[in-house]
């Protein structure tokens, strides 16, 4: 499971900094909605998994590494607006999020650097609270 | 070498990106999600990892990123917000994006995922609480990003 967990790594961080959300400029004009590339891909992305994982719910699938599938499927609560709230400030500040902050490092990028540092600290923070109020994270997406 | 332009058409890159959660489901049976790997990745280093393959995950993440950067001409120096240099030094930026990145990342814990786990993954599966974090992540995002474009008088 760790080769696979490091492959899809490869695979997703590739494509998206191929994508180029690696570039805060870029995704600032995104989010000025002056750019609509980023809504393409991120809108193609879901209309091509969504139907795929609907027809391997429907077959049944049994996946060769986890057993039968059986897709992670998080119910609405007040966590998702609170904790979204939280994570659409911080997106709007810094115009990246954990995987683009990532390509924005590894392309030279120093101030993505304290974006990732702040990253690590708000998970941890984040994580700490799950502990201390474990029925408020009943059910993860991760 | 120039062999990956900055941005693949969006109908090429957008339905690969797709893929990967389809692929990680129908091969594992496990749900991607960036912030969880970022958080295995930390409790890996301490030895105290739930799920290690996220760890690994992570890694792969940071040579998948650096594998794009080399194609695409790079890594090459540059402090990556072109829009702050016009309202902010980069000495007063770092504070700021460290705070950004912090209330994100405690955000992403507190919701359950992050704009993979929850914008791709989750919304893929059709999850009624990846909806709500979903949107909530854009309109909070577009609405901030408005507000302090107007406040600054276009400069941010």
């Amino acid at each position: 499971m760790n080769r696979v967990g490091l492959l899809f790594g490869v695979a997703f961080g590739f494509l998206i900094a191929a994508a180029g959300f690696g570039d805060a400029d870029f995704i600032h004009r995104m989010l000025l909605l002056q750019n609509w590339y980023p809504y393409l891909v991120f809108g193609s992305a879901v209309v091509t998994a969504m139907p795929l994982l609907w027809l391997l719910q429907r077959a049944r699938w049994v996946t060769p590494l986890g057993g039968p599938l059986k897709l992670v499927r998080a119910s609405a609560g007040r966590r998702q607006l609170y904790g979204g709230l939280c994570f659409g400030v911080g997106w709007a500040f810094s115009c990246t999020c954990p995987v683009p902050a990532l390509a924005m490092v590894f392309s030279g990028g120093v101030l993505g650097i304290p974006v990732v540092a702040g990253l690590f600290s708000g998970i941890m923070l984040g994580d700490r609270r799950a502990h201390t109020r474990p029925k408020a994270n009943a059910v993860n997406a991760a | 070498m120039h062999l990956l332009p900055h941005h693949l058409p969006w109908f090429v890159v957008g339905p690969l990106i797709g893929l990967v959660p389809v692929a990680l489901y129908a091969i594992a049976n496990r749900p991607l999600g960036a912030s969880g790997a970022y958080l295995q990745a930390i409790l890996a280093v301490r030895g105290r990892a739930t799920e290690g393959w996220r760890a690994w995950f992570f890694i792969g993440l940071i040579i998948g990123v650096l594998g794009a950067a080399v194609l695409q001409g790079g890594p090459a120096f540059h402090l990556g917000y072109n829009f702050i240099s016009g309202w902010l030094s980069p000495a007063a930026a770092v504070p700021i994006l460290f705070l950004s990145g912090l209330v994100m990342g405690y955000g992403a814990r507190w919701a359950g995922g992050c704009t993979s786990g929850h914008g791709l993954c989750g919304m893929s599966a059709r999850a009624s609480g990846s909806l709500v974090a979903t949107a909530t992540f854009f309109l909070t995002a577009i609405g901030v990003t408005l507000v302090l474009h107007l406040l600054t008088g276009g400069r941010a």
